[in-house]
């Protein structure tokens, strides 16, 4: 097999390091991460606390650790429920055209119209802001991006003339869409995807930030970067941390998404 | 002035990045007001080697040797101001692609003044007046209407024609015509070339001329150049080199031009294959809110009959309506009325026997198979529906059919990149001949392939359609190939069947005038003892 490309190596490697961190707090943290020590608050990064303590003297690390599972499973489920429900409207509308494509489309277009994050709160306050209720609000706010992205990809599939080739076989409506526009739809779909794990982690923790997300003490990165605002003069590490997290963990999967699109495509195979 | 205009000598081209020669020590000389031709396939260097001469290489290529001199003054070392007092108002240079050559954005009257104010110091009324004048010459029915409109609302060879305006408007004493017509159909492509040869002989403007195709070439050119590799194999005047070709790659390439096939003996008295009566096909108009816009009538009425194991050609211009009439045949446009026959039952009772019976052989092998399967999953799918095959008899199938295709099983687990586009023709009949069709459907099969593997395939659709015994309706612009495979040849023009008869009827005897000045676009060849061929042009009245 050809050998991996850095930016796969690196991508893989930090996405290694989030899901095994996550796992680790499944089961072991340094520090119970829901303790409070009022002779440890705000302490900076020190042999005992890895990342200092927040205004609680909870365990910043503890808590990053345990937040780390809050956070990836959030990003993970938002990005699955748009995936699919995104790729079977999309693929639905491009494939049927006609009114059933006008249809659906204006609604999509209707729902993009709306900044995410504002339907996403109009969605939060109907079904209560808890983990489920994020997801389910982040899953319709990012659906209609990937149908569209999902629908123009089918469109101009349709015209080639592999797709025509399939019915002169013969195939039937449903193989064609499975067998032959759906694989050559994964480019795209994978690139958003990952992007949208990244916007997804964001959105989460400003979610949080705004109160509305996983409602505390349970940590997320989000929450924890919320609640160090106010002391980000004098403990940096309350507000450093959890934003590192954040942003290597979407430089992890920008670097994967990217890498597994190459892979995905065997057009990219053999190529030096 | 020098008896040569032009004067290449070594010129060499490089890939910066890995050194590969590109172009090998080319050497000609163009005198002015010559015709020139340089003849080659893809990948032959001949686009490379012009681009040098007016130093638009692509950045990943490097003139690594050789030097270009235009009157005397060395291209190759030309600064850019002094190449930009060149380009256009003494080297004029017509691309391949109509379509893309014209800016979208601009009037075409914007676009014709821009040479002129570039290079010329001529009034804003002067240069109107010029531009009007031009594009009369060129043929455009409402110069001055042309001029405010946009090119999308010109058809290819019509832009073409401004393109030819644009170029020669500035009086160039060289014009690099590359590939010019290839992108047009055969009466419109014939239009063009005239045209330039008409406008370049009154300017007293040389040419050189860049093309896949040695007949078109040889038709207008004095001398030629012909290329292989990067390198110059032969060159000569035109007829010498037609007739006493010396190379073994010009004896190849003027073997691959198409001859006229045996005749064959169908048996007519029997009912035919596939039989199309009064085919109607209607495209909707642009729907607007209000109401539904008028739909374009693309056939008006069709009937043919293909005989059992007949090769029948349909040949047209663009939009003529051959290829929706292969479509609908093939059921994937739907007819607004008419009936279609097979085998003597109407098709739309048994769609399943029909499809397995009736396969399509598309133009563009580059899109017609799917880029994420492999050779063999690509043939496999083909025996999918086909009852009483097992998996394992089907994977022997496949397989024996890549082998019979010339793709032996080192190809079945590769993809369609990989290939070469013969290789992925090859592929395409492969999946098509699978089922063991009664009934093939071919539209343009080999347009988009290189002279000598357009020989090579066509050779194996002939071998192949003996061997298995099916109809097939072979789809094509391009005359030559139709006289080569056909038994029989339709003639469309307008959505409409002008004119039909055996092969030999059809291109020794036309009667319409719309077929003779399609058979008027390409040669007869008679091909000599010395592997050397001598071209007749048929005239059109």
């Amino acid at each position: 097999m050809k050998k991996v490309s850095l930016n796969a190596l690196i991508g893989g490697i930090l996405i290694a390091l989030l899901l095994a961190t996550a796992a680790l707090g499944l089961v072991w943290t340094p520090f119970d991460p829901m303790q409070l020590s009022f002779t440890a608050r705000l302490a900076a990064p020190d042999a005992s606390h890895l990342l200092g303590t927040d205004e609680f003297g909870r365990d910043v690390l503890s808590r990053l650790m345990v937040g780390a599972r809050a956070s990836v499973w959030i990003g993970l489920l938002t990005v699955g429920f748009a995936t699919v429900c995104g790729t079977l409207i999309g693929l639905v509308s491009g494939c049927a055209r006609g009114w059933v494509d006008g249809v659906i489309m204006a609604v999509n277009n209707a729902l993009l119209a709306f900044p995410g994050i504002l339907l996403a709160l109009g969605l939060l306050a109907v079904f209560g802001a808890n983990q489920y209720g994020i997801i389910f609000a982040l899953g319709i706010a990012y659906t209609p991006s990937m149908a569209r992205v999902v629908r123009g990809a089918v469109l101009s599939l349709r015209e080639r003339e592999f797709i025509e080739a399939s019915r002169v076989m013969g195939n039937g409506e449903l193989y064609t869409m499975a067998r032959h526009i759906l694989p050559n739809c994964l480019a795209p779909i994978t690139v958003l995807a990952t992007s949208m794990f990244g916007w997804a982690i964001l959105s989460e923790s400003a979610l949080s930030f705004l109160g509305l997300g996983v409602p505390p003490p349970a940590p997320t990165w989000g929450n924890m970067l919320a609640a160090g605002r106010p002391f980000i003069e004098q403990a940096v590490w309350l507000g450093l941390f959890p934003g590192l997290c954040i942003a290597l963990t979407l430089l992890g999967i920008n670097l994967l998404g990217d890498a597994l699109r190459d892979r995905l495509d065997p057009r990219m195979r053999g190529l030096k | 002035m020098t008896d040569t205009l032009l004067t290449v000598r070594d010129l060499s081209l490089a890939v910066a990045h890995n050194h590969r020669k590109v172009v090998k020590a080319v050497s000609f000389d163009i005198a002015p007001g010559e015709i020139f031709g340089i003849v080659g396939e893809s990948g032959s260097g001949k686009t490379l080697a012009t681009r040098a001469l007016i130093s638009l290489l692509p950045p990943a290529i490097k003139v690594t040797g050789g030097s270009v001199l235009y009157k005397g003054r060395d291209v190759l070392a030309m600064k850019n101001r002094e190449l930009r007092s060149l380009r256009g108002a003494e080297i004029g240079v017509v691309f391949q692609e109509p379509m893309t050559s014209l800016n979208p954005s601009m009037t075409i009257g914007r676009q014709l003044e821009e040479g002129l104010i570039l290079h010329t110091k001529a009034s804003p009324e002067e240069r109107r007046a010029r531009i009007l004048d031009m594009l009369k010459r060129v043929g455009i029915r409402d110069p001055e209407g042309a001029l405010t409109a946009y090119p999308h609302e010109f058809s290819g060879g019509m832009r073409q024609r401004i393109m030819l305006a644009s170029v020669m408007l500035l009086k160039p004493a060289l014009l690099i015509a590359d590939e010019p017509t290839t992108a047009l159909d055969a009466v419109i492509q014939r239009d063009v070339m005239e045209l330039m040869v008409e406008l370049t002989r009154a300017e007293g403007t040389a040419v050189l001329l860049i093309s896949h195709d040695l007949p078109m070439v040889a038709r207008y050119t004095s001398r030629i150049v012909v290329m292989e590799q990067g390198a110059i194999v032969e060159q000569g005047r035109t007829e010498d080199l037609l007739e006493a070709p010396q190379h073994a790659y010009t004896k190849k390439l003027l073997s691959s031009l198409p001859f006229r096939g045996e005749v064959r003996a169908i048996d007519m008295a029997k009912a035919p294959m596939v039989s199309a009566r009064d085919i109607v096909v209607d495209y909707a108009g642009r729907k607007s809110l209000l109401r539904k816009g008028k739909a374009k009538r693309a056939l008006h009425g069709v009937s043919i009959d293909i005989h059992e194991g007949e090769v029948v050609a349909l040949v047209g211009g663009s939009g003529s309506g051959k290829t929706t009439l292969g479509r609908t045949i093939a059921g994937l446009v739907k007819e607004s009325g008419g009936e279609i026959r097979f085998q003597g039952r109407a098709r739309d009772a048994d769609w399943t026997d029909y499809r397995l019976n009736c396969q399509m052989v598309f133009q563009d092998p580059y899109s017609s198979l799917d880029p994420r399967m492999t050779i063999l999953a690509l043939v496999e799918e083909a025996l999918r529906l086909v009852p009483d095959l097992d998996a394992a008899a089907k994977r022997k199938r496949a397989l024996e059919t890549l082998e019979e295709v010339g793709l032996g099983a080192d190809y079945a687990e590769r993809y369609p990149h990989e290939l070469s586009g013969g290789q992925r023709q090859r592929v395409a009949i492969a999946r098509a001949i699978a089922r063991r069709p009664r009934f093939l459907i071919a539209d343009e099969p080999v347009s988009a392939l290189d002279v000598t593997v357009r020989a090579q395939v066509l050779d194996l659709f002939s071998d192949l359609q003996r061997r298995y015994g099916f109809s097939c309706l072979f789809i094509s612009h391009d005359l030559g190939v139709v006289e080569q495979v056909a038994d029989r040849v339709v003639v469309m023009q307008d959505g409409r069947i002008i004119e039909q008869g055996d092969r030999d009827t059809i291109f020794d005897s036309p009667k319409e005038a719309y077929t003779r000045r399609l058979l008027s676009a390409i040669p007869a060849l008679d091909q000599n003892e010395r592997g050397g061929v001598t071209l007749k042009w048929r005239l059109e009245n």
